[in-house]
């Protein structure tokens, strides 16, 4: 009994996650990756309107990230720790899932959005 | 359960299962990673953590993981995986006395997939406490899967090394 109610639960999560990654919309008409290190925003590029693939270094006293942009899309290139999870990831274009480095705290995310507008934030 | 072992023959104890878990993480950590999101892996390690909850008690258990994840995170060179692992580890912890109470010496296998479900939601609260932000949780459906499969695995590992173990001490 109790092995059927804790094997249901597990496959209801377990169908539950895919029917999450399955039906989400993963389409970004206007892709803006937001760059943040800590919670605060360090950049925010709008990658539709990157006409020449750049790259630049993000550096803070616990490491540094290369990040490489280009038409519609972005990844972390380089990176100075260890496990390189953030570079394994390559490139990422939607909202689907952000690049993490989790040891110099930095996330890059894809929001949609205008991009531009949130120089006040700062 | 056992007679429980006290003094140097239960340090002695802790100390050897900690060995060995620390051994299979650090083996473990070699294997390349399976997909590019990050936190998915087997998880080994924790058969021993399994196995300790429910043939030793929850107390050694705890000594025993929180040892293997400080000297992992030590030995792997990343100071701050510490953060992720201890809250993953401790949530799973918590899961894995609740389920002691539930689960009868056969059913053991199955305690592995929902701690490994609630060590993963934990490694993902640190992650966005850290981060300051609840993105992150875009991959929780990927590590809930992740978890199920690699929990069961590691589930059956542990029960079948209770098995033999209890076979070995009649």
């Amino acid at each position: 009994m109790k092995v059927k109610v804790i094997l249901l639960l597990l496959l209801g999560a377990v169908a539950a996650s895919a029917a999450w990654l399955l039906f989400r919309d993963g389409s970004t008409p206007s892709p803006t990756a937001r760059i943040t290190r800590d919670g605060v925003l360090l950049e925010e590029i709008n990658l539709n309107q990157v006409d020449a693939p750049r790259s630049f270094v993000l550096e803070d006293e616990s490491g540094s990230n290369t990040v490489a942009v280009e038409k519609g899309r972005i990844r972390v290139s380089e990176a100075d720790c260890p496990d390189q999870v953030c570079v394994n990831q390559g490139w990422i274009s939607s909202e689907a899932v952000p690049i993490v480095c989790l040891p110099h705290k930095l996330m890059i995310e894809i929001v949609n959005g205008g991009g531009g507008l949130d120089g006040a934030a700062g | 359960m056992e007679r429980p072992v006290k003094g140097a023959g239960r340090i002695a104890r802790l100390a050897l299962l900690t060995a060995i878990a620390l051994t299979i993480f650090m083996a473990e950590a070699q294997i390349p990673a399976l997909t590019t999101v990050p936190g998915v892996k087997l998880g080994l390690a924790n058969i021993v953590t399994v196995y300790i909850v429910f043939s030793m008690g929850p107390g050694d258990a705890l000594l025993v993981l929180s040892g293997r994840v400080f000297l992992g995170a030590v030995f792997s060179g990343q100071p701050m995986t510490l953060i992720y692992s201890a809250a993953g580890g401790f949530l799973s912890w918590c899961t894995l006395i609740l389920l002691r109470k539930l689960l009868t010496r056969d059913q053991i296998w199955l305690a592995s997939p929902v701690a490994a479900v609630f060590h993963n939601l934990g490694q993902l609260l640190a992650a966005a406490a850290v981060l300051r932000s609840w993105a992150v949780m875009a991959y929780l459906p990927y590590l809930i899967i992740a978890a199920v499969i690699a929990g069961l695995f590691t589930g059956i590992a542990a029960q079948a090394l209770i098995r033999r173990l209890d076979k070995l001490k009649k």
